[in-house]
């Protein structure tokens, strides 16, 4: 029972991503050019464009996006940047909690959610020069190839 | 002869240190990390923790307005409000607003208290703020009775707001019902135990 969810679609249905998962996360700003890639398949950002697990989120060379996910963690992408969700798992009650991504290139404004308030280590971006944990917090990166 | 000597020594060490300092500090600016991260406040007014571990090392950041490289390198250093806002400009822009919380409670049952029945609107006006808002309406109780009575009235207690919600005029993007039963106290109690803190709503809006 702990586990179901059930889903109220108001005004549209989410888009289906991964079979049978429920989004983690939605897009809310964009400027410019902006794009979501999950399983493989690459669709134009707007608000709204739902988030898995494993989702890919890149922006141009003049694009931006801000994205808010399920835990309450807030990020937005400056220009040319690619960023990568790659485990996302927000269960309280059964203590999965997790929160692991990439920042492969470009910069990131991110605001701490609930995941790392009830698990401090549970949350780490990787880049390619460094891993940063993160405790609760607002920080920036940039990552320059 | 020697003291003399000595002072020539001095005064060439002098025009050598005259020399390379600059240089020296030059080559610092030179190597300025292009890969960083920088610590800044919370929005609600706390500050945290960074912890950068790479190549180089592991560098702890606590203070607001520090940077250190992602290589973990070298120790946290300050950097200029307005050099962080010149770097970071686009991605702070596209920040969206933070995602509030409602905690709404009830009198027994799946009837809600006067004070948090008036929130209903606040919470319809609070997503009608937001882009593509996005809601979690999860339900939880005391701890009097058994896990299997606590999980259905939880959800119909959800149901129960998220049902008010809509017949208020909610517009929003999605909407999801959970229930937690008496598994997520919001005040710690022994089993069996009346709490009305307890028997609450949470409304996430995003």
């Amino acid at each position: 029972m702990r586990g179901l969810i059930l889903m109220v679609a108001l005004l549209l249905a989410p888009c289906v991503g991964a079979a049978g998962e429920e989004p983690i996360g939605y897009v809310k700003t964009i400027t410019g050019d902006a794009s979501v890639t999950t399983d493989d398949k690459k669709v134009v950002a707007a608000v709204g464009t739902p988030l898995y697990q494993g989702s890919l989120m890149e922006t141009g060379k003049k694009g931006s996006m801000g994205v808010t996910f399920k835990d309450g963690t807030v990020m937005s992408f400056g220009a040319d940047t690619v960023f990568k969700v790659d485990e996302f798992l927000y269960a309280p009650t059964q203590g999965k909690l997790k929160f692991a991504s990439k920042l492969a290139k470009g910069s990131l404004n991110y605001v701490s959610g609930v995941i790392e308030k009830l698990k401090p280590d549970a949350v780490v971006v990787a880049t390619p020069k460094g891993n940063i944990g993160v405790r609760g917090t607002q920080f920036l990166v940039v990552v320059e190839e | 002869m020697r003291i003399v000597n000595a002072g020539a020594a001095t005064r060439n060490i002098s025009i050598v240190r005259f020399l390379l300092v600059p240089l020296f500090l030059l080559i610092l600016a030179g190597c300025a990390p292009k890969s960083y991260v920088v610590l800044l406040q919370s929005p609600d007014g706390t500050t945290g923790q960074v912890v950068v571990s790479g190549s180089g090392g592991t560098q702890t950041l606590a203070t607001a307005g520090q940077r250190a490289p992602l290589d973990g390198s070298t120790p946290a250093s300050p950097m200029k409000t307005e050099d962080i806002m010149a770097e970071f400009a686009q991605a702070i822009a596209a920040r969206p607003k933070i995602p509030t919380q409602f905690l709404l409670y009830f009198t027994g049952g799946v009837t809600l208290t006067k004070e948090s029945a008036a929130l209903i609107p606040a919470i319809i006006a609070e997503a009608a703020s937001r882009p593509a808002a996005d809601l979690s309406v999860i339900g939880h109780t005391d701890t009097l009775k058994s896990d299997e009575y606590n999980d259905q009235l939880a959800l119909q207690r959800a149901k129960k707001v998220a049902e008010s919600l809509s017949a208020k005029g909610l517009k929003a993007l999605t909407m999801t019902i959970e229930w937690h039963g008496k598994r997520n106290l919001l005040v710690q109690t022994p089993d069996n135990t009346f709490e009305p803190k307890n028997r609450r709503v949470e409304v996430s809006v995003r």
